[in-house]
């Protein structure tokens, strides 16, 4: 009996998993793949991938996350180093940065969508300044190089916080006696930082990268409250098939899609980021 | 370990559903007040009432269109009908009652002290049957600041603006939009363009039949060609932002526009907020007449269904003018009793209550129901939208883009099974 008791425990959590995620994933995956006729087809995707809403949602999501992640790892990387470094007052700063952690993404967004309306809080500001006499306009599908600037802002604001966390806790976890070591021996601060801190920080930097990779992808909740479907990303387009249009098996399809683009990023990264002196 | 696994066991059959103990409850499955603050405010506003009456619960379910068909067909089928009472937009139950799966409610008992607006009463006859009774209506209506006003068009009258004359015409919209743009430096006219807003319902309720006269059949005519010309021209004076807006209540109450079209009851917040700052109009009239749509909610009972006196009852209760004038002030969703007019309190409401009523009374009308096309509804909408986002956003021709998507219309009807309207 007693051998049972740990498949017993494990039970419950394997029953939630089962109905919870199992059973939707093989739902889309049989949406994704009946055709609208009712047969087992590849119909969808070849609606879906020679469709002008495809091509645009996969560019945008590839330029946004393009820009906005590697301008995320280095901001959060030069903010955790500040941090590590452990002046006086360091933590009040610490927990300043952290405070988008708690945020939702449609909080993010309608906080974004108040600072730069045509009413919002900087047109007032520039209006009260006289720096312009009209609003400036950065929504709307005529003005969709500034929605993208808005866009950036607002996802640069939102989770850098997150990598900044995991970037910190690396720094954290590395002996300061190598940095001691080679201070002793005459390095220089970029010898240090090159030759141990960041070698050292490489799983922290490639969980950040997966993580925020793969959020990445998922990102529309903030873009959506921000400039709806002037700018589509492939989320968001998932989103429209099912909610608006009504036609979960386009929108599965998406799904479909959006998981293996991110399995495909997320094995890139383990096959090149590895630290093998780490592992072995 | 015995006592382990009796103790797992038996908490295991409080996950089962079913084995609950309650009350005896009366199922209300509906398509209509979905949204979150609708909903907790039919619950608690509304049916609490009823229980607190008559005693008996109600469990409000909310579903969307596919869900509310798919579960009702499943019932009759199965022979197993445990919904009691439902709720949908006329379209709904027209295609309920094809299928068979709905009760006649000629012979019920006659519902006291209301009278229904004889246009609602003869919509709820279908294919021989009392399908429902009216319940809710809605529409889409012109909000107007008054600080727009002071620029009308020469020639254009505030009445006749509020009253729907031949003046007030789309060229006149127009025209005013070029002053307002004018004279504030920037455009002040919105639509609910985003995903999630109801423009698509201005463009095949409203603009195509006072253009057309139809909805769909004319979709890539010569007239259809002059209406996407006109959209063109007036895209210079509709607010950027509103492509990103999905509700024109908080533009119109931050000033960014002084004009919006919307759904009544997505205009109630504004109205109800500064009631003193707005009127509200009837649609403009196009060259072939003034094209709006009605929304009709109505309730009924499905065939077979348990309890039906309790149903009845509810459904009394909910027709009950003041339940409707109550509705009204949680909801923006308007009474289908000529009595209930007399219990609006709310002056924002008495605004757009009477805006509602000069719409379905001004000249040219052409009043339009939302083809009811089932599940291929949502395609349905986004031809309407891929037209507006092809032809004004990204200036394609319309001569090159209607024909093409007037084909897929065309099947959508087809594939609903529906004559092309």
């Amino acid at each position: 009996m007693k051998r049972f008791i740990p498949y017993l425990l494990c039970l419950p959590a394997i029953i939630y998993l089962a109905i919870f995620i199992g059973y939707p994933l093989i739902q889309a995956f049989v949406l994704a793949f009946t055709s609208r006729s009712g047969g087992i087809s590849l119909e969808n995707f070849r609606y879906i991938l020679s469709s002008q809403g495809f091509k645009e949602a996969f560019l945008n999501t590839i330029i946004i996350s393009g820009i906005v992640i590697p301008l995320q790892i280095i901001l959060a990387l030069l903010l955790s180093l500040f941090i590590n470094s452990r002046f006086k007052g360091y933590t009040m700063l610490l927990y300043i940065i952290s405070i988008p952690l708690a945020l939702s993404e449609i909080t993010a967004g309608l906080m974004g969508y108040s600072i730069f309306s045509s009413m919002g809080f900087l047109n007032k500001l520039l209006l009260t300044m006289g720096v312009t006499d009209k609003p400036i306009y950065f929504f709307g599908y005529a003005y969709k190089f500034r929605e993208f600037i808005v866009i950036i802002l607002s996802e640069l604001w939102r989770s850098t916080s997150l990598v900044f966390v995991i970037l910190l806790a690396g720094l954290q976890a590395i002996d300061r006696e190598y940095t001691e070591a080679a201070e002793v021996d005459g390095a220089t601060p970029w010898q240090k930082f090159s030759k141990i801190t960041l070698p050292l920080l490489r799983p922290s930097l490639l969980s950040a990268l997966l993580l925020r990779t793969t959020f990445a992808f998922q990102i529309f909740g903030n873009i959506w409250i921000l400039v709806g479907r002037d700018i589509p990303v492939l989320a968001g387009e998932a989103y429209y098939w099912q909610t608006e249009i009504r036609n979960p098996n386009y929108a599965s399809t998406y799904a479909i899609i959006i998981a293996a683009i991110t399995i495909i990023f997320a094995f890139l990264y383990l096959r090149t980021l590895r630290s093998p002196h780490l592992e072995s | 370990m015995k006592r382990f696994i009796s103790l797992l066991l038996v908490s295991l059959l409080f996950l089962i559903p079913g084995t609950t103990i309650g009350a005896e409850k009366l199922i209300l499955l509906s398509t209509q007040f979905n949204p979150v603050d609708e909903l907790q405010y039919i619950n608690e506003k509304v049916l609490a009432g009823f229980t607190k009456e008559t005693g008996i619960n109600v469990d409000f379910v909310p579903a969307n269109y596919a869900d509310f068909v798919n579960r009702l067909l499943a019932e009759a089928k199965t022979g197993k009908v445990v919904t009691n009472t439902i709720a949908e937009l006329h379209g709904g139950f027209d295609y309920l009652a094809s299928e068979n799966v709905l009760e006649d409610l000629t012979n019920m008992p006659k519902l006291p002290k209301r009278t229904f607006l004889k246009t609602f009463a003869n919509y709820s006859k279908i294919r021989g049957i009392t399908a429902y009774v009216p319940w809710t209506q809605a529409t889409f209506v012109v909000a107007i600041n008054k600080e727009a006003l002071k620029y009308l068009p020469a020639g254009l009258t505030q009445e006749d603006v509020l009253n729907g004359s031949i003046k007030w015409s789309y060229n006149a919209l127009l025209k005013w939009a070029e002053n307002l743009k004018k004279a504030k430096g920037a455009p002040m006219l919105g639509l609910p363009i985003a995903p999630g807003g109801l423009f698509h319902r201005f463009l095949h309720g409203y603009m195509y039949p006072s253009y057309t006269k139809t909805q769909a059949k004319a979709f890539a005519g010569q007239d259809a060609i002059s209406l996407w010309k006109y959209l063109v021209k007036l895209n210079d004076y509709v607010h950027p932002a509103s492509t990103t807006w999905s509700n024109m209540s908080e533009p119109l109450l931050k000033g960014e526009v002084l004009i919006g079209w919307d759904h009544t009851a997505r205009l109630a917040s504004a109205l109800k907020t500064k009631p003193n700052d707005f009127v509200v109009a009837p649609a403009p009239v196009g060259p072939k007449g003034r094209g709006y749509i009605l929304v009709i909610a109505g309730l009924g009972i499905p065939k077979n269904a348990p309890n039906k006196e309790d149903s009845w009852k509810l459904i009394e209760y909910l027709t009950r003018p003041s339940t409707q004038a109550l509705i009204l002030q949680g909801t923006g969703f308007f009474p289908t009793v000529k009595e209930a007019s007399g219990e609006v309190t709310d002056p924002g409401l008495q605004v757009l209550s009477s805006g509602v009523t000069r719409q379905a009374s001004a000249s040219f009308g052409i009043p339009t129901l939302i083809p009811s096309l089932g599940g291929l509804g949502g395609e349905f909408n986004n031809i309407y939208r891929m037209a507006y986002e092809r032809i004004v956003l990204r200036k394609e021709a319309p001569e090159k883009v209607l024909p093409e998507l007037g084909k897929r219309l065309e099947e959508i009807f087809k594939e609903a099974n529906v004559p092309l309207q």
